[in-house]
C-alpha cells in the first residue's frame, strides 16, 4: 500500500541520517506497544510458565507437580485429536487465503478507478473477521435456517446446518478465515507496487508472455513478501480462537470437529478447572508455532529471493 | 492422658475462630451489620428474557427497601454462563450473589468458592424450608447453597399443533417410550416434515437419569462413582438415533444446533417440534417464546418401568461468594430472594416451585395457567429418592454427554462404544478433580 512505499520513499529521499537516530525513533514509535507488553502481558506469561508445572484449580493455591502435566500430554487422545484439527485448518486455511490475497491484489494493481474503494471493500473483512460479530453472522448464514440453504433451495436443494455437522463444520471455519484476506492483500499490494516498472518493459520488449512475467518477474521480486504473510498468517491460524469459540458455542463441537486447540486449552482452563494442564498446553503450542516459524525460515533460503 | 488446661483450650477456640473466620469469607462479616453507606452487590443469573424482566423487578423491589445498596444484575444463557463464572472466580472477582445449579455446586463448594451460609444466620434465615430440599444445598455439613425451588423432568407438549395436525394427545398415565415413537411419527408425517413430531433428548442430563432409573439403575453411586451400565446408556442412544433416522426428531445437525442455542430458539419455543422434555419450571418460558398452547405431560415409561424415573430437583440454587466484601448484605439480598413473599408474587415459579413450604402455600393461589401447571405437575407425578448431586469434577457431564450424542447422531460411533467411552471419560474427570 502505499504508505508503506511513502516510508520508502521517505527513507532514501533524506539525506542519509545517522542509523542509531532511525533506530530511537522507531522505538519511541513502539513505545506504546513495549509498554503494554511489560505491563500487560509479561507478568501473565510468566505466571502460566510457572503455572504449567503445577496443579492448579483457579479457586486453591497451585501446587508443584514437576512434568507430570507434561507426561500427560501424551495419552491425552483428545489433545492429539485437538492438533489434528489445528493442522488441518492452518495448512487448508492459510495458502487458500494467500492464494486469494495474491490474486485480488493482481487484479487491484492494475490501477483500475476507485482503486481506494475497492481496496476498502476487500480490507473490510479483516478488520471484522476476528470479531464476534462476525462469527455470530457465521452461526446464521451456515446454520440451519440460514442464508445458505436459502440459495441453495432455489436450486431445489435440501440443506442441512452446516455449522452443526460434524463433516462440515470445520469447512465453515476455513472460508471465514480465507475470507479474512484483506490483511495480507494490502501487504501483497504494497509489495508489488515495489517492483520496478522497467523489468516488465523489458520482459516485453523481449516478448514474454504476461504469464512467463508474472512467473519470472513478480514471483521472485515479490517471494520476501509471500514469505512474510506465510509467516505471518501460519502463527496467526494456528492462535485462532474466536471464531472457533462462537461458532460452536464454546463446545469445539459437534463431535469435536472444531476443537481448535486453543479451544481445547481453555476448555481444560475454564471448564475442568484444570489450570495447570491448561497453561502447559499454552507452553507447548508456543513451542510448535516456534518449531514452525524455524522451519520456515529455513526452507526460506531455498526460495526466497532478496534483491540487495 | 493430658488434659487441656482452661487457658490453652480458650486459645485453640480463639485460633478455631479466626482460622475459621479467615476461611469463610475474605473480605467483610457475614453475620456483621448491615451498612449503612453506599454498597453495591453484584448478581448473576442465567435464564430467558421472561427471567430477566422478573428478576429485575426482584432487585427493584428490595433497593426500594434497601436504598443505599445497589444491585447490578448480570445476566446470560445458561451456554455462556459458567465460562463466565469460571472466569471471574479465578480473577478473584466473583460476583456476589450467584444463581447456582446442582451441576456445579460441589465443584465449587468443594474448592472453597462458596460462602457457609449459616455463618451468615442473623440476616438469612432458612427456618420456612422444606429439609430435604435444603439438605440439596448442603456439602458435609455446610450450607453452601439455598434451593430456589424443586424441577421436576417432563414432556412438553404442544397442543394447538396437535390440533392442527388432527393428533390426539396421548394419555400420559400409560404412555410408553414406543407411544412417543408412534405420536411423534404421525406429528411429522402429517406435517410434511414441517414440524417434528419431538426434539431429541439426548442433550441434557435429565434424559439419561430418567432412563436410568426406569431401569433400575443410576448415573452414580451414593460415592460418586460412575454406575451407570453401559448397555443401558446404549439403549438411550440407539433411541436418539431411531427418532432421527425415523424423521420423528429433526435430522442430527438441527438437532445439535437447537441443542446449543438458547431456550427461546428451541423446537418446542419455536413451534417446530410438538413434544419436548424439560424441567417443568421451564413451561412459563417457554410458553412467552412459543405463543401457542403448552401442556406438561407426565415421562413416557413411567407406566411400564422398574421403578420410578421422575425425580424432585432443585431447580436451582442461591449463593454467595466466600470472597465477597459484603457478606451480611448479600445475604440480606438472598433472604429476600429465599423468604420474602414480595420477591416470590413477582418470580411466580420461574425458578422452580418455590422450596420454602410457607412461601409456597402462599403462592400457588396466585398463580395463573402455566405457573399452576407447573406447580401443580409436581404433586400429579409420582417419584423416587433424588440421585447424587453431581460429584466434583463431573460438572462437564453435559459436555461430555453432547458429545457423545453428537458422535451417535452422526454415525461416528456406535451407541455401544460410546456408552463405554462415556463412562471412561466421566470417571476420569472425576478422579482428576
Amino acid at each position: 500500500m502505499s504508505s508503506l512505499g511513502e516510508l520508502q520513499r521517505l527513507g532514501s529521499s533524506t539525506a542519509g541520517p545517522p542509523r542509531k537516530r532511525d533506530n530511537r525513533a522507531a522505538f519511541f514509535f513502539l513505545s506504546p506497544w513495549f509498554a503494554g507488553l511489560v505491563l500487560i502481558t509479561a507478568g501473565p506469561v510468566a505466571a502460566s510458565f510457572v503455572l504449567g508445572f503445577t496443579d492448579y484449580n483457579l479457586i486453591q493455591p497451585p501446587e508443584f507437580n514437576g512434568l507430570e502435566n507434561f507426561q500427560r500430554m501424551l495419552h491425552d487422545e483428545r489433545l492429539h485429536h485437538a492438533l489434528g484439527v489445528t493442522f488441518t485448518y492452518v495448512f487448508v486455511s492459510v495458502p487458500l487465503q494467500l492464494a486469494f490475497a495474491l490474486g485480488l491484489a493482481l487484479l487491484l494493481d492494475r490501477g483500475m478507478r476507485g482503486l481506494a474503494f475497492y481496496r476498502s471493500v476487500f480490507y473490510l473483512p479483516s478488520l471484522l473477521g476476528t470479531s464476534v460479530a462476525i462469527a455470530v453472522l457465521w452461526r446464521q448464514i451456515f446454520g440451519a435456517d440460514g442464508l445458505f440453504n436459502q440459495v441453495l433451495g432455489w436450486f431445489g436443494v435440501q440443506g442441512q446446518s452446516w455449522i452443526s455437522d460434524p463433516g462440515t463444520a470445520l469447512s465453515t471455519l476455513i472460508v471465514l478465515n480465507v475470507w479474512t484476506f484483506g490483511a495480507p492483500m494490502v501487504i501483497f499490494l504494497a509489495g508489488l507496487r515495489q517492483i520496478p516498472v522497467m523489468y516488465y518493459e523489458a520482459a516485453a520488449v523481449d516478448g514474454a508472455s504476461k504469464a512467463r512475467q508474472f512467473r519470472s518477474i513478480t514471483l521472485p521480486l515479490l517471494s520476501p513478501i509471500i514469505f512474510f504473510n506465510l509467516v505471518l498468517q501460519i502463527i496467526h491460524a494456528f492462535q485462532s480462537f474466536t471464531q472457533a469459540f462462537v461458532v460452536s458455542g464454546g463446545t469445539g463441537g459437534p463431535s469435536d470437529s472444531t476443537m481448535f486447540y486453543t479451544l481445547y486449552l481453555y476448555q481444560r482452563g475454564f471448564h475442568s478447572f484444570d489450570m495447570g494442564y491448561a497453561s502447559a498446553l499454552a507452553w507447548l503450542l508456543l513451542v510448535i508455532i516456534a518449531i514452525f516459524t524455524a522451519i520456515n525460515f529455513w526452507a526460506s533460503k531455498r526460495w526466497v529471493f532478496y534483491d540487495d | 492422658m493430658k488434659r487441656f488446661t482452661r487457658r490453652e483450650a480458650l486459645i485453640v477456640a480463639a485460633a478455631g475462630a479466626a482460622l475459621a473466620a479467615c476461611g469463610g469469607n475474605g473480605g467483610g462479616n457475614a453475620n456483621g451489620e448491615i451498612s449503612g453507606d453506599q454498597v453495591t452487590l453484584r448478581f448473576t443469573w442465567w435464564g430467558s428474557d421472561a427471567r430477566h424482566k422478573r428478576t429485575q423487578q426482584v432487585i427493584d423491589a428490595f433497593t426500594k427497601a434497601h436504598p443505599n445498596i445497589t444491585i447490578k444484575g448480570e445476566f446470560k444463557d445458561w451456554n455462556g454462563y459458567w465460562d463466565a463464572l469460571a472466569t471471574t472466580v479465578a480473577a478473584n472477582d466473583a460476583p456476589d450473589i450467584i444463581q447456582m445449579d446442582e451441576l456445579y455446586l460441589a465443584s465449587y463448594a468443594e474448592r472453597g468458592a462458596l460462602l457457609d451460609l449459616k455463618t451468615a444466620d442473623k440476616h438469612l434465615t432458612t427456618t420456612d424450608f422444606d429439609a430435604k430440599a435444603l439438605a440439596t444445598g448442603a456439602i458435609d455439613g455446610k450450607q453452601y447453597a439455598i434451593p430456589t425451588g424443586l424441577a421436576a423432568y417432563s414432556f412438553v407438549v404442544n397442543t394447538d399443533l396437535l390440533d392442527k395436525y388432527k393428533v390426539t394427545v396421548p394419555d400420559d398415565a400409560t404412555w410408553s417410550w414406543d407411544d412417543l415413537k408412534t405420536v411423534a411419527d404421525q406429528v411429522s408425517k402429517a406435517s410434511g416434515g414441517k414440524v417434528t413430531g419431538t426434539q431429541s433428548l439426548g442433550f441434557d442430563i435429565g434424559g439419561v437419569n430418567i432412563w436410568a432409573r426406569q431401569h433400575g439403575a443410576a448415573l452414580y453411586s451414593p460415592e460418586g462413582k460412575v454406575v451407570i451400565p453401559p448397555d443401558l446408556l446404549a439403549s438411550f442412544w440407539q433411541y436418539q438415533v431411531d427418532l432421527a433416522k425415523g424423521g420423528m426428531a429433526p435430522q442430527a445437525s438441527v438437532s445439535v444446533e437447537r441443542a446449543g442455542a438458547p431456550l427461546d430458539q428451541s423446537g418446542t419455543a419455536t413451534n417446530a417440534s410438538a413434544f419436548g422434555s424439560w424441567w417443568n419450571s421451564q413451561l412459563t418460558s417457554l410458553a412467552a417464546a412459543s405463543g401457542q398452547k403448552l401442556k406438561l405431560l407426565k415421562l413416557p415409561g413411567e407406566a411400564q418401568a422398574s421403578s420410578a424415573g421422575g425425580y424432585y430437583k432443585p431447580s436451582m440454587f442461591w449463593s454467595i461468594s466466600s470472597r465477597s466484601k459484603q457478606p451480611a448484605e448479600a445475604a440480606l439480598f438472598v433472604d429476600f430472594l429465599a423468604n420474602s413473599q414480595e420477591a416470590a408474587d413477582i418470580m411466580l415459579t420461574d425458578r422452580g416451585v418455590p422450596a420454602n413450604t410457607k412461601i409456597r402455600s402462599a403462592l400457588v393461589p396466585k398463580l395463573t395457567d402455566t405457573d399452576k401447571a407447573a406447580a401443580e405437575y409436581l404433586d400429579t407425578i409420582k417419584v423416587g429418592e433424588s440421585p447424587r448431586v453431581t460429584p466434583n469434577g463431573a460438572s462437564d457431564v453435559e459436555q461430555i454427554l453432547k458429545r457423545h450424542t453428537e458422535d451417535v447422531l452422526f454415525a461416528r460411533k456406535t451407541p455401544q462404544d460410546a456408552a463405554t467411552s462415556f463412562v471412561k471419560e466421566l470417571q476420569a474427570a472425576i478422579d482428576a478433580a
